[in-house]
């Protein structure tokens, strides 16, 4: 693919052009992974120091502010890099040394950081992963570690409750009856292969045009759950508005939809020098699941908290704030 | 007097317009033929760039469905709809009720209806049709009342101005020549305020066109699709595209009105 995903949210990319003017005015500040006893045998970071980035959606802040008080209650100084508006900005920062550390996902890195054909991707997560992680060591120095099973990929969401729960089950409904599986997509899923042409393709169905409303991604969650003007709609899978609105996510069941697993991405230079780095947060991404991932964006997206409250608040839940 | 042979003729000048600051319509006289054909011979190469762009372009997947000719002719049409639909109901309530509001009787509710409308025009577009797509739905419909709402005040404030700059001792004359209240209205105060209230409509129109792109985040189509689509997959070809047409619809609409102001405008003003 040759734009990326996520960038649709039009609000972001209007707000995220002053951000990257912000970005780009303190470019030198931080920086690698710092002096100091790095070869502690726990998971013990006093006196290191690193530099914390993420992208500037949602779930990005909470996933950066989840690292940052993470490193600090191991010792580590901790520079707040976070919300860096696009992936090709703060991939860049991390390669030039600018960060240590993200979280990337497995599809964005296949596809668009490493320039694969997005419909050749393992379909298998796990494979996925493997993949990525082995060509962006060998090519970039970068070492994706711990994936967590959450996995922000586009999906099909309806209202709960009903008695459509996989995507193969909406194909027969296209097929026997357009009109009741009408839906609500935004621009990029409707131009791009692995959205809605290639779910299409995939499922077998083809949606006449009078059965589908082109709208922006937020409009949605209003009208999905109220079935007017459309039953279905497009959504990202962690979003914390899925279950503020009482919406189902429907099964991939043909397993089209390329998978998005959250990982984190660091330099081969700070992780060979801080290798507890990959004890400390193997038990964290392994908590990350979709549902957890989509209450923690709830928290911030519906109920107004600040990410770094949300991210302290499940860590010291799950007892990794010892 | 000086010495000029021949009688000046005394058209009725409209009197000073005064606080409300209307936006006045092109003033004087009609335009010469070449004049006429400038705007259309400009919108036409615009539209040929246009065309000659796209055809010697290798397009991409998304430049083929969104640019494709059957898919634009489509979003024209819909984003004509949109415009015109909006347009025609402006018209039907702001002109009446222009003309309500500054009948003698009408003096005390004047300023909270103007109030009401001011309203309309505070709260932008896109903001309404947010709140349409929560409590009532999205499509054309609401949008066309997020446009409605947004443009009636150009239209009604220039309608209530044409018609007060309207010299009393003119209305008076043709009072006294036993024209009735109706009649005076119809023969005298609308014809001599149509430079005004076009100037209104051309804003409103203008504005309508613009503002309709909004359509392709609520399911109401038009234009903006293309820009929208463009933003969202990184395509700028297609963005600057779409802009280009809606700019070209909104100079082709507006010279449209410029002809009409022509041809409604009194002759001697």
């Amino acid at each position: 693919m040759r734009y990326p995903k996520r960038s649709v949210r039009l609000t972001a990319l209007f707000a995220g052009l002053a951000m990257v003017a912000l970005a780009c005015g303190s470019s030198n500040s931080g920086g690698g992974g710092g002096s100091g006893g790095g070869t502690g045998s726990s998971s013990d970071l006093s006196g290191a120091s690193f530099t914390v980035g993420s992208k500037e959606f949602t779930e990005q802040l909470v996933l950066g502010q989840i690292t940052k008080l993470v490193l600090e209650n191991a010792g580590a100084t901790v520079n707040d890099k976070t919300g860096i508006t696009g992936t090709t900005n703060v991939r860049k920062s991390l390669t030039s040394g600018q960060i240590d550390m993200y979280w990337e996902y497995t599809g964005t890195g296949y596809a668009e950081i490493l320039g694969n054909d997005v419909s050749k991707a393992p379909t298998d997560q796990q494979q996925l992963f493997d993949a990525v992680a082995k060509e962006d060591l060998a090519k970039n120095n970068i070492e994706w570690i711990d994936l967590a099973p959450m996995n922000d990929t586009y999906a099909i969401a309806t209202a709960g409750g009903s008695d459509v729960t996989t995507l193969s089950q909406y194909a027969d409904l296209v097929n026997s009856n357009p009109s009741d599986g009408s839906m609500c997509a935004a621009a990029e899923f409707l131009d791009r292969a692995d959205g809605f042409p290639g779910l299409e393709k995939a499922y077998g169905f083809q949606l006449p045009d009078s059965a589908l409303t082109e709208v922006d991604l937020g409009i949605i969650f209003t009208r999905v759950p109220k079935g007017d003007p459309c039953k279905f709609g497009e959504v990202f899978a962690t979003d914390g508005r899925i279950p503020a609105n009482n919406m189902m996510v429907l099964e991939d069941d043909k397993n089209f939809f390329v998978k998005y697993n959250v990982a984190l991405t660091v330099r081969k230079e700070v992780l060979d020098k801080y290798p507890q780095i990959k004890d400390l947060f193997a038990p964290i991404a392994a908590k990350l699941d979709t549902e957890t991932m989509q209450k923690l964006n709830s928290q911030v997206d519906v109920d107004g908290l600040p990410p770094e409250a949300v991210a302290q608040q499940w860590l010291q839940d799950n007892g990794f704030l010892g | 007097m000086s010495g000029t042979s021949g009688t000046q003729v005394v058209a009725p000048q409209p009197a000073s317009t005064g606080d409300a600051g209307p936006v006045l319509g092109a003033s004087g006289r009609r335009r010469s033929v070449g004049g006429y054909l400038f705007m259309p011979a400009l919108l036409l190469t615009a539209i040929i760039a246009v065309v000659v762009a796209v055809r010697t372009r290798d397009l991409n997947t998304l430049e083929r469905h969104r640019l494709a000719f059957g898919y634009v002719l489509q979003k024209f049409r819909e984003h004509l709809e949109l415009t015109f639909v909006s347009t025609v109901l402006v018209l039907l309530i702001a002109i009446p009720l222009g003309i309500l509001l500054t009948r003698p009787f009408a003096r005390a509710i004047t300023p909270p209806a103007i109030a009401v409308f001011n309203i309309g025009q505070a709260v932008p577009s896109i903001g309404l049709i947010a709140l349409f797509a929560i409590i009532w739905n999205i499509g054309f419909w609401p949008l066309v009342v997020a446009l409605v709402a947004y443009t009636v005040l150009p239209v009604l404030r220039n309608t209530m101005v044409g018609l007060r700059q309207v010299d009393p001792s003119v209305i008076e004359s043709a009072r006294g020549m036993g024209m009735t209240k109706t009649s005076v209205l119809l023969r005298i105060e609308l014809p001599l305020a149509v430079p005004i209230v076009m100037a209104g409509l051309r804003t409103a129109l203008t504005i309508n066109v613009g503002t309709a792109t909004l359509g392709a985040l609520v399911g109401a189509g038009g234009l903006g699709a293309l820009i929208v689509s463009g933003i969202a997959g990184l395509d700028l070809f297609t963005t600057v595209i779409g802009a280009s047409l809606v700019a070209v619809l909104a100079l082709l609409i507006d010279y449209l009105a410029s002809i009409a102001e022509d041809v409604l405008r009194p002759r001697g003003l």
